[in-house]
């Protein structure tokens, strides 16, 4: 081994070691210069240059960055999730003839998947579900990822907060957490459009809260627009969305023919 | 490499948000390196990476590496403005010399910038237009890397384009082959330079490296400093060369003045033969004061006002006492390079190579007259106009002598026509062309029984003899038209003193001429309108403004095109100068000063091809109301891409598609007839097959008796023209060096007026060049000397002679020919040897020897033995062999010259490698005596047929008997 990879598994030790402790700190501190070292191996993607250390350079890295994406739930920050989780995915992808297989490869990619779920980018969602192999779908973490997009979508929000006690790893309760949010915003925008108002007892029930208290301080906090009197939420402003525009059939017929007829004079 | 490797570039763009800039950084360069693959990706990403251009934090080469990537992005999703901002961004990091597609476009998008800000600087002159100083920077890469790899031609055409002659300079100075890079330069300006102005400082810089070269090149310096109309420069590097002791020095002072000479710039020439010293012997002489262009030319004309050749006599008398014999060797070779400088003695060789090397054909014109009826003038004079264009400067008028009688049934501006023609029959005839002409003349007021019109063409005649070179006869035109005061000799007068003094801006003559246009008479006018255009040529004076309130004045539209015409000569070749001229008058109500403000534009920018120009020229040809301006804008069209040809044809194609039968005609120019003839001269039925049908096409053409008199008419010059001047001539607007010929150039723009001026028609042999190479010696007379043409000679030989069988009717004419040619052909393949050679000798054009022709002339002996030492040696292989050996002097057709070669061991050794043209030859073996080709000149007795009386006549047919000299024709009596 030679003193670089020295360095940074040393390096990594004493950041795990911190990761451990819960000393976030110093962690992220370590992890920062982590990355710099890194980027010193010619051997890690995109260049993947055959040097001797090759796969233990690569292994390493991995580690690194698995271990950065767990450490970005941890602190709850979502953009770095992001960014660590972008680059890892080539050592999932690309570097997969040269690795065995991470153990924590599954469990990382249904955290991203739900992490799509919870941003409500579910386009993307998709994308990156075409992307694995059906030996992949029957993991347990990514099927419960897959199971969580079904009953969202179903509209089944009962399940999706049930699901909360059968995550599959310690990590997921933080975008559970958040995808209850998620759920909310979305019920609360459906019930905009199916009711005109509810009372409060119905709107907590249905928003899911447990305390009047809690759904005014939503309501202040997300929807300033609905109304509370008389004990009941109106939604009426939402509603006052302009009409469908009538098409205006007429002129464009006309515009149709006279471009037409002018298209037949120039021929 | 990164595109097997990875499969999105989404870990390095999420890397560039990484906090620490190292990662940024190592992720900025690993995205470089894939954004030939990843753009799309990248491309999402770019206000990310520019703020990382903008980023202040960033150290230099981090920013540089951010503008990179984002302009290769921008490259990629085709906004290159964008893209070349962000490159000169990048600094150093845009790296000039690497081989791809990226760097290549963005580097001629990066030149065509620079250009045209430089220009736009340039044209603007204001300093408001700054250039980005890394635009600059990066061109500047661009050129020195050019020029450090060897790739001298790339980097002095950018120079050229971007306006930076320092560069242009260092390019020059520093490559291998400096001789070489200059006239590659020297092409290039003349051939995409078209701003007039930036070329002359391409031109001055130039000048100025070859003068600090160890060997100048003289002979590119002079064309040069011709451009640059600098006589003072030209005069002195020839003054240096005479004085050198080296013969050889001199010799290349001959060839670089008749290389000027070939470009006909009279005004130019006459100052550098003004400007060179006389001997030191005569010190009161040489301190002159240096003369003005007017007074030059006005003291010429004095000089020269007898009819003798005025040089000659001149530098005779100056060289009256030399005592230095350095000084005697000066002078003697002064008197010669002035003969060559006032054009006497390329005229006199032209004169003579067209005399003794005439193979025109009199037979087409015997069947042309016997076809055409004789109470139809147009065809009649259509016959004589074909003959004179045919004869052109050969100075065989046999056909006229020989048809008197049918001559004379030419009448009124017939006559005037067929006396005008003697004149383009003995172009270049200086010497003798006054006492030609003489029987003609109008007698000293007197009124000696000459009609007007035949003495109104004989002045004409005069003025095509002396076309371009008119000193000696110039005070006698001018005294004729001062005389009269009929409008026929003023007409004639004005159009030959207009052709004598083309070019020289004599405000006397012109002054004389302005008073005959303001008589206001109607064909007087005409022509005085044109002269005054011929006088004026080039000059861009202000009299065009004159001219043009006069044709608003008058009422007479004959002198209104004439004045427009006129006004357009003005401005010949000055380009931008004349922009405001050429707008004022397409702007006019008058349809013909808009037709005359087409011809300004095709002789201002005549040969140059500018954009703007066609622009121009093009709109007229689809949206002027007028059919004559239309017509003309198409054929301005001609003459401003006549330096490239290979474009007109695209440019045209769709024009002649038109609906318009004027602008169709303006395509065709004249009608298909005579420009297929333009382009057909002196290609002979070997090269290309279409000749020979074209030939008959004509015939049919001419005898059929149905056939619409215009298109009889039209066909009648075609034949002229494609025979003309005995075969030995071509249609050439350009000189060898590219030069713009004026006179040529003139002549044709004046010739397309014909449709409105038969007479006009005579101005076409303005046009004509001899196609020949003439090799001359020390002494100016041409040796004998062989060279050696790679082609088979049929391919350039000249057309066969119709052989007529006098009893059988006409029609059956190209039949009788080809069957002849045919079996002559058929018999000699299969008889022997002997028999075959002495068929060939009898069949005359089909002789494998040397091209000329040898009618019992002094050249025939040495014919005879070429052809002796020439055919059995190739009777025995082949057929036809693939060589010809030519002896000087020898007609070359253009298509010719790429095959024409010297020999290795030949005696004359040529001090320029021309393959046509006259070529001064230096002698390597100076002690042998000198074989000289041809020393005839044509004739030479004529001087007692001044008289122009019946003993004249007699005297002249026996001086017939005895040499074989031409002779004036008799003078006829008109019985109209």
């Amino acid at each position: 081994m030679d003193t670089k990879l020295t360095e940074v598994s040393q390096l990594l030790d004493r950041f795990k070691a911190a990761f451990l402790r819960n000393d976030f700190d110093s962690s992220s501190n370590l992890l920062s210069q982590l990355k710099v070292l890194l980027t010193g191996f010619r051997s890690l993607p995109p260049l993947f240059a055959d040097t001797p250390n090759a796969v233990q350079e690569l292994t390493i890295a991995r580690d690194i960055y698995e271990h950065a994406v767990v450490l970005s739930v941890k602190i709850e920050d979502q953009d770095a999730f992001e960014r660590d989780f972008f680059q890892l995915k080539p050592y999932y992808t690309d570097a997969r003839n040269r690795l065995p297989q991470s153990p924590q490869e599954y469990p990382i990619l249904g955290l991203n998947l739900l992490r799509l779920l919870v941003q409500n980018r579910i386009a993307e969602f998709h994308t990156e579900l075409e992307l694995l192999s059906s030996t992949a779908l029957e993991n347990p973490c990514i099927k419960h990822a897959v199971e969580l997009e079904q009953s969202f979508m179903e509209g089944a929000y009962n399940r999706v907060l049930s699901a909360r006690q059968t995550v599959p790893h310690e990590t997921y309760v933080y975008f559970m957490d958040l995808l209850a949010k998620t759920i909310r915003d979305e019920i609360a925008g459906c019930s905009e459009k199916a009711y005109d108002y509810l009372s409060i007892n119905d709107a907590k029930q249905m928003l899911l809260f447990s305390k009047d208290q809690e759904l005014l301080e939503y309501i202040s906090e997300e929807h300033p627009e609905w109304e509370i009197k008389n004990g009941s939420v109106f939604f009426q402003k939402a509603k006052e969305s302009a009409p469908c525009k009538e098409i205006p059939s007429l002129q464009l017929i006309n515009q149709t023919l006279s471009y037409a007829r002018e298209l037949e004079r120039i021929v | 490499m990164a595109t097997t490797l990875v499969s999105s570039a989404g870990g390095m763009l999420a890397m560039l948000n990484e906090s620490h800039l190292s990662l940024k950084l190592h992720a900025l360069s690993n995205l470089n390196n894939l954004v030939d693959s990843f753009w799309p990706e990248i491309s999402t990403s770019v206000p990310l990476i520019e703020s990382l251009y903008e980023d202040e934090e960033f150290d230099q080469h981090q920013r540089q590496l951010a503008a990179l990537l984002v302009s290769k992005v921008f490259y990629y999703l085709g906004e290159l403005n964008d893209s070349l901002s962000y490159a000169l961004g990048a600094g150093p990091l845009f790296d000039v010399s690497e081989d791809s597609d990226y760097v290549h476009t963005l580097l001629a998008k990066a030149i065509d910038e620079y250009a045209s800000l430089k220009s736009k600087a340039a044209e603007s002159s204001d300093d408001s237009i700054k250039v980005d100083p890394r635009l600059e920077a990066i061109v500047e890469r661009l050129l020195d890397k050019c020029i450090v790899d060897g790739k001298y031609q790339q980097a002095m055409g950018t120079a050229i384009e971007c306006r930076r002659l320092d560069k242009l300079e260092e390019a020059i100075t520093k490559s291998d082959n400096v001789q070489g890079t200059l006239s590659y330069c020297i092409h290039v300006s003349h051939s995409f330079v078209s701003l007039r102005e930036y070329r002359q400082e391409v031109l001055r810089l130039l000048v100025k490296v070859f003068q600090k070269l160890p060997s100048p090149d003289y002979l590119s310096i002079c064309q040069c400093l011709m451009f640059l109309d600098v006589p003072e420069g030209v005069a002195s590097i020839l003054e240096k060369l005479l004085r050198s002791e080296n013969k050889d020095d001199s010799l290349l002072a001959f060839q670089i003045a008749f290389d000027l000479v070939e470009n006909e710039h009279q005004a130019f020439l006459l100052n550098v033969r003004d400007r060179l010293a006389l001997p030191k012997s005569q010190p009161s002489e040489s301190v002159e004061p240096k003369p003005s262009d007017a007074d030059s030319t006005q003291n010429a004309g004095v000089n020269g006002a007898d009819d003798v050749p005025m040089v000659d006599g001149e530098s005779a008398s100056a060289v009256s006492v030399p005592e230095d014999p350095s000084e005697k060797l000066y002078a003697e070779r002064l008197s010669k390079i002035k003969g060559i400088l006032s054009g006497e003695t390329s005229i006199q060789l032209t004169l003579q190579f067209l005399y003794s090397h005439n193979k025109s054909d009199l037979l087409i014109l015997k069947t042309i007259k016997q076809s055409v009826e004789m109470r139809n003038s147009v065809c009649h004079s259509a016959t004589i106009y074909a003959n004179a264009i045919m004869h052109a400067g050969t100075t065989v008028d046999t056909f006229l002598r020989e048809n008197l009688d049918w001559l004379s049934r030419a009448t009124n501006w017939a006559k005037f026509s067929a006396t005008a023609g003697l004149g383009v029959i003995h172009r270049g005839h200086l010497q003798q062309g006054r006492s030609l002409m003489a029987p003609y003349l109008p007698q000293g007021g007197t009124g000696g029984g000459g009609s007007p019109y035949s003495e109104g063409g004989a002045l004409y005649a005069l003025g095509l003899i002396h076309a371009n070179h008119g000193e000696g006869i110039k005070q006698f035109l001018r005294d004729s038209l001062r005389s009269t005061t009929v409008e026929v000799i003023q007409h004639g007068a004005c159009l030959g003193l207009g052709l004598a003094s083309l070019g020289t801006a004599d405000e006397d003559i012109y002054e004389e001429i302005k008073n005959v246009l303001y008589t206001d008479s109607a064909v007087a006018g005409e022509a005085a309108g044109i002269s005054m255009g011929l006088l004026m040529v080039g000059t861009g004076s202000d009299k065009a403004n004159e001219m043009l309130t006069y044709a608003h004045e008058t009422q007479h539209e004959k002198i209104i095109r004439g004045l427009a015409l006129g006004i357009a000569l003005t401005v010949y070749g000055r380009e931008e100068e004349a922009d405001t001229l050429i707008e004022q008058m397409t702007r006019d109500q008058d349809p013909i000063l808009r037709y005359g403000g087409m011809y300004a534009l095709a002789l201002a920018y005549s040969g140059t091809a500018n954009n703007k120009a066609i622009r121009q020229l093009l709109h007229f040809a689809v949206s002027d109301v007028s059919d004559d301006v239309r017509r003309t804008a198409v054929l301005a069209l001609g003459f401003v891409l006549y330096s490239d040809p290979e474009q007109t044809p695209r440019i045209v194609s769709l024009l002649s598609e038109s609906y318009n039968p004027h602008v169709r005609y303006g395509a065709a120019l004249a009608g298909a007839l005579i420009a297929m003839a333009m382009v057909m001269v002196q290609i002979s039925e070997a090269s290309d097959s279409r000749v020979g049908t074209f030939r008959r096409q004509l015939e049919k053409i001419i005898l059929d008796k149905h056939e619409d008199t215009m298109s009889k008419m039209g066909a009648i010059l075609a034949s002229g023209i494609l025979d003309a001047g005995g075969r030995n001539v071509t249609i050439r607007l350009l000189s060898k060096t590219k030069h713009d010929k004026i006179t040529a150039v003139v002549g044709l723009a004046v010739f397309s007026q014909f449709w409105y001026w038969y007479p006009l028609i005579y101005f076409i042999s303005l046009a004509f060049s001899p196609t020949a190479l003439i090799g001359l010696n020390y002494d100016l007379k041409s040796p004998k000397f062989e060279f050696l043409s790679h082609a088979k000679p049929s391919l350039f030989e000249y057309p066969k002679p119709t052989t007529v069988p006098t009893t059988t009717s006409t029609v059956k004419l190209p039949t009788a020919v080809l069957s002849t040619s045919a079996k002559a052909k058929a018999r000699a393949s299969k008889k022997a040897e002997e028999q075959k050679a002495s068929a060939e000798v009898a069949s005359g054009p089909d002789s494998t020897s040397a091209s000329s022709a040898g009618k019992g002339k002094s050249s025939s002996e040495k014919d005879g033995e070429a052809m002796q030492v020439d055919s059995p040696a190739e009777k025995k292989s082949e057929p036809e062999p693939s060589f010809e050996i030519l002896t000087n002097p020898a007609r070359v057709v253009p298509a010719q010259e790429k095959f024409v070669k010297f020999l290795q061991d030949s005696r004359y050794v040529p001090v320029k490698l021309a393959p046509s043209g006259f070529v001064l030859l230096k002698d390597l073996r100076p002690t042998e005596p000198e074989v000289l080709a041809i020393t005839d000149t044509p004739a030479s007795t004529t001087s007692t047929t001044a008289g122009g009386s019946g003993a004249g006549l007699q005297s002249s047919s026996s001086a017939m008997a005895v040499d074989e000299e031409p002779q004036p024709p008799q003078p006829f009596e008109y019985t109209s």
